[in-house]
């Protein structure tokens, strides 16, 4: 199996700006079109270890990340995004290309993959147990999911859990880790093995870091995980790691208020979230120290079967 | 003021698709498409009313009667309990006034 790394950095700048480049992230083949050098150049740090497809076969999802012509160009030069000949979203500073194709990878699955209940959270596993983190912006979620992917555990997912409504098991899609601010800095000193692309200042989410996914997750890409725990992490400076649990049917709720297509879906998305407070313990997680979080988790993921 | 003469019955088109874990539900509403946490006296309404169409003084007396006998099966005295327990006819008629206001039921 082919690899984004196996082309040099002249072929994939060919393929974003020619056929496209076809990667395959977890159960989605996507074609990345770009005319932005450095957007081809953070492609290749992040999304090295990626199954490449095939060019021309079937893509699920077709992302064109360009830059407009004329002296916008170079007078004031930005990065838009184009889907079936529409521009769903406002351009954006070029030098924020790498988040914001993130983001639109993002909104790609989250817009289309119904056979599957999407729910904005992080997703690890350890000892084939998935943990759910669902959480807000600013709950330190994405801090709390790089690091347990530094310390061993498998990523499928920072930021969308995809519990498939035929067996409601949880189907990975790792991508880099998206950290913003001062979590940054933190992971860095927490891993220092960590590999980041470009930090990118002044997004609307503020600075932006993206950590390559561990190629361990991504090679296991296609192994789905039973749920085991749902944990709504909170970080609050000086509190101690503490889970606090949650009763199912209050779980339920928090995790539909966390999904993105649970109305969408009616009575399957019922059922399928149904089956996952079935089979998951709930908790809120409060926690200010990673190093205390991580036995937390380990407790948490038991021994190995 | 809610009517407590008239029965109520579940609305057309419910079909309580619903789950209980530990004294809470959530349950699907057909109709509006949201999702509800019930308690566990809502859900014995609903499910009250799904058997058939009933009003107020017909369900607080069910209820009543259900807090007796569940009071009796944990060996307390049925008669206390069901007088300490029971809810008012005011209070049911709050709750059947929310179920209606979510589409669960509906005048018969």
């Amino acid at each position: 199996m082919l690899t984004v790394s196996s082309l040099a950095p002249a072929q994939l700048r060919a393929r974003l700006s020619g056929p496209g480049l076809d990667v395959q992230t977890g159960p989605f083949a996507n074609r990345i079109h770009s005319n932005i050098p450095h957007l081809a150049a953070g492609l290749a740090v992040l999304y090295a270890d990626y199954p490449l497809n095939e060019a021309g076969g079937f893509a699920d999802f077709h992302l064109d990340l360009g830059q407009p012509g004329g002296i916008r160009r170079w007078w004031r030069p930005q990065v838009r995004f184009e889907q079936d000949g529409k521009f769903p979203f406002k351009p954006l500073p070029v030098a924020q290309a790498q988040p914001f194709c993130e983001w639109m990878m993002n909104w790609c699955v989250s817009n289309r993959a119904h056979g599957y209940l999407i729910v904005h959270a992080a997703v690890v596993e350890k000892h084939g147990r998935g943990i759910i983190l669902p959480a807000p912006p600013g709950s330190g979620k994405s801090t709390l999911c790089a690091a347990l992917v530094c310390r061993g555990w498998r990523l499928l997912s920072d930021e969308l859990a995809l519990v498939r409504h035929a067996d409601g098991l949880l189907v990975p899609v790792p991508r880099p880790v998206s950290l913003k601010n001062r979590s940054i800095e933190v992971i860095r000193a927490f891993a220092p093995e960590a590999v980041f692309g470009s930090v990118v200042h002044g997004t609307m989410k503020g600075t932006v870091g993206l950590m390559r996914a561990p190629g361990d997750s991504i090679r296991r890409a296609g192994e789905a995980v039973v749920p085991h725990a749902i944990v709504f992490p909170q970080w609050e400076d000086g509190a101690p790691a503490e889970l606090e649990p949650v009763t199912r049917a209050r779980l339920f709720m928090r995790v539909a208020d966390n999904a993105f297509n649970y109305t969408l879906l009616g009575a399957r998305g019922f059922d399928t979230l149904a089956g996952l407070a079935q089979r998951s313990a709930g908790y809120t997680f409060r926690y200010s120290k990673l190093d205390e979080a991580m036995a937390v988790f380990d407790a948490l993921a038991g021994e190995a079967p | 003021m809610f009517d407590g003469s008239r029965p109520w019955r579940v609305s057309a088109g419910q079909s309580l698709r619903r789950r209980e874990w530990d004294g809470e539900a959530v349950l699907f509403n057909d109709l509006s498409g949201a999702t509800h946490l019930l308690s566990p006296v809502a859900l014995w309404l609903l499910e009250r009313l799904a058997a058939a169409p009933d009003d107020i003084p017909g369900l607080a007396s069910a209820l009543d009667a259900e807090l007796a006998a569940e009071a009796r099966d944990d060996g307390v005295d049925g008669a206390d309990a069901a007088a300490d327990a029971a809810l008012d006819r005011e209070q049911l008629a709050d709750l059947l006034a929310d179920l209606h206001a979510l589409d669960l039921i509906e005048p018969c």
